[in-house]
């Protein structure tokens, strides 16, 4: 698709999502929405680190977690939202600065082992340090409406994705692309590749920040514990994965695909999405490593040719 | 006017001795070979130049400038481009993309505008006009040397590497990849190349520097070094040097 086009399909859909609140008739769909932006979110921040620098990050949901448990702490304690969710970004991007220093001196599997013992070490602790349901108070319960929380979960999916998008374009994210291709090559070019991975952690942990904060808002009652839980992580990993991984728009398509198949097979099956998203999973890395994105591009390639 | 001062230069894997105690110099716009038998350490050495190894001892100088030590990123932005053995081209991105991380990074550092112009250029000069959009993994082999080299030279370097850039062409490919690097001096840049295929290394350089076990052997004009017994004696054996 080309640029313009693309941008102005971009504000029509926006548009339409901004005007669900006023016509959508049950709370149902809006929650699906809300799902589908959030994961979007989540998905495209896991992006960053991995699609376009090249570094498969597996302790993902720590930085979601530490988003939501500072926004939380701060809201239920009297800051304003969009305040608490900037400190919950703001913890989330310092952890990941400090530990980013020393996780990237591991290169490739070791680095997503490594960040996968970072995520549950976190989450075990708060689980023990913060044994107890964290639940709204009744007075927050009584106005909670869930139109607010969908209306920021866009305004962060859009904001997210403009990021993302002039990201793909700049230098910066050029010479992460350098760096995901091959990291030596990348350095002999003058590329300062721990400068540019700290940057797309920092970038990526922000916004996976931001989620949690959100998450942390929107969830009426959850353990602590459940926003470091290792699904955000995996979670994020497959939409990119089965969308598109280091494309602007796999993570949405991959985004909707997930929560589609997720709510309705949760109906019945209840967790059986993850099996058949792990089957999607290594059967895209195998036969389609562009995922949905690059099928449809196939696609039109074939159907470019039938046409007379 | 001197470009480079390596001044004993050493470096051991374990117990291996693969530099020991190696100097030379390079002057501005010269292009000089570097010869040897597999295992003699031209690699290592080119690694110690670009800043992918850290000596044990001795000083590299560019200009003057201690080089030693430093990050390749940073020896790259002080104006030492490379390319590698086995072609390392960014698989993934176009041509044109592959040689805009050597202008938008490296010494030249332009703005977009610019860079593009200049990689376009590049691109032409290499003979990869009509390729910018292909992905690198699309090229032929030949064709990936040739945006490695581009790439390269749009770092703006003063110093270029060419660690065998024309192993495994054929003799076609090794006349145009000969003509290229002919070009390249005409771009301003001073070149060591490290190369198996003895004829053109011969026909290409102005000075060789030979290289066994790590040590300096020779270092002269083509004609003195291919008729220094020590040289013959390293390639054909003690019993070849009897023979010629």
């Amino acid at each position: 698709m080309t640029r313009p086009r693309g941008l102005a399909l971009g504000v029509v859909v926006v548009a339409a999502l901004a005007a669900v609140p006023r016509v959508a008739r049950t709370d149902a769909e809006l929650n699906f929405l809300f799902l589908v932006l959030l994961s979007t979110t989540l998905a495209q921040s896991w992006n960053i680190v991995a699609g376009y620098a090249g570094q498969v990050n597996l302790g993902h949901a720590a930085f979601f977690g530490l988003g939501a448990l500072t926004t939380r702490t701060l809201w239920i304690g009297g800051t304003p939202v969009l305040l608490a969710m900037g400190a919950g970004a703001l913890v989330a991007t310092a952890f990941a600065l400090l530990i980013g220093v020393v996780a990237f001196r591991l290169r490739g599997a070791y680095f997503a082992i490594g960040t996968l013992a970072l995520g549950e070490i976190l989450r075990i602790t708060v689980g023990n340090v913060l044994a107890e349901i964290s639940t709204l108070p009744a007075a927050t319960i009584a106005s909670y409406r869930l139109a607010d929380r969908y209306y920021l979960a866009l305004a962060l999916a859009v904001a997210t994705l403009a990021v993302v998008g002039a990201l793909g374009r700049s230098r910066a994210g050029l010479g992460m692309q350098a760096i995901r291709e091959d990291e030596e090559a990348a350095e002999a070019s003058g590329v300062n590749a721990l400068g540019l991975k700290l940057l797309a952690l920092a970038l990526s942990t922000a916004l996976a920040g931001l989620a949690g904060g959100l998450f942390a808002y929107y969830h009426i009652s959850y353990y602590p514990s459940h926003p470091f839980g290792p699904h955000w992580t995996f979670d994020a990993l497959l939409i990119t994965y089965v969308g598109g991984v280091g494309t602007l728009h796999g993570p949405v398509l991959g985004a909707i695909f997930y929560v589609l198949l997720k709510e309705y097979l949760a109906v019945r099956w209840v967790d059986f999405h993850l099996l058949i998203f792990g089957a999607l999973f290594i059967g895209i890395v195998l036969l389609l490593p562009g995922g949905l994105v690059e099928a449809a591009a196939r696609l039109r390639a074939l159907a470019g040719r039938r046409a007379p | 006017m001197t470009l480079l001062t390596v001044e004993r230069v050493s470096k051991a894997f374990g117990g291996v001795r693969a530099v020991s105690d190696v100097s030379f110099t390079l002057a501005a716009g010269e292009l000089v070979g570097v010869m040897g038998p597999n295992g003699s350490g031209k690699t290592t050495l080119f690694n110690l130049i670009a800043g992918a190894l850290v000596p044990d001892a001795g000083a590299i100088r560019l200009r003057g400038r201690d080089l030693a030590g430093q990050a390749s990123h940073r020896v790259c932005a002080r104006g030492v481009a490379r390319t590698f053995q086995l072609v390392r081209p960014f698989a993934g991105l176009t041509a044109l993309d592959n040689v805009l991380v050597g202008r938008l990074y490296g010494r030249a550092r332009e703005r977009r505008r610019a860079a593009t112009a200049e990689a376009e250029r590049l691109l032409r000069l290499v003979g990869l006009e009509g390729r910018a959009r292909l992905r690198a993994s699309q090229l032929t082999l030949m064709d990936r040397k040739r945006l490695e080299l581009a790439r390269a030279l749009a770092t703006a370097p003063e110093l270029l590497l060419l660690d065998e850039f024309m192993a495994g062409l054929n003799p076609t490919e090794t006349e145009s990849a000969m003509a290229l690097i002919r070009r390249l001096q005409g771009e301003g840049v001073t070149l060591l190349m490290v190369e198996h295929i003895v004829w053109a290394l011969m026909d290409l350089a102005q000075r060789i520097i030979v290289l066994s076990a790590g040590e300096k052997i020779a270092d002269g004009a083509p004609g003195a070094v291919a008729a220094d017994p020590t040289v013959v004696d390293v390639y054909l054996g003690s019993a070849g040097a009897g023979r010629a």
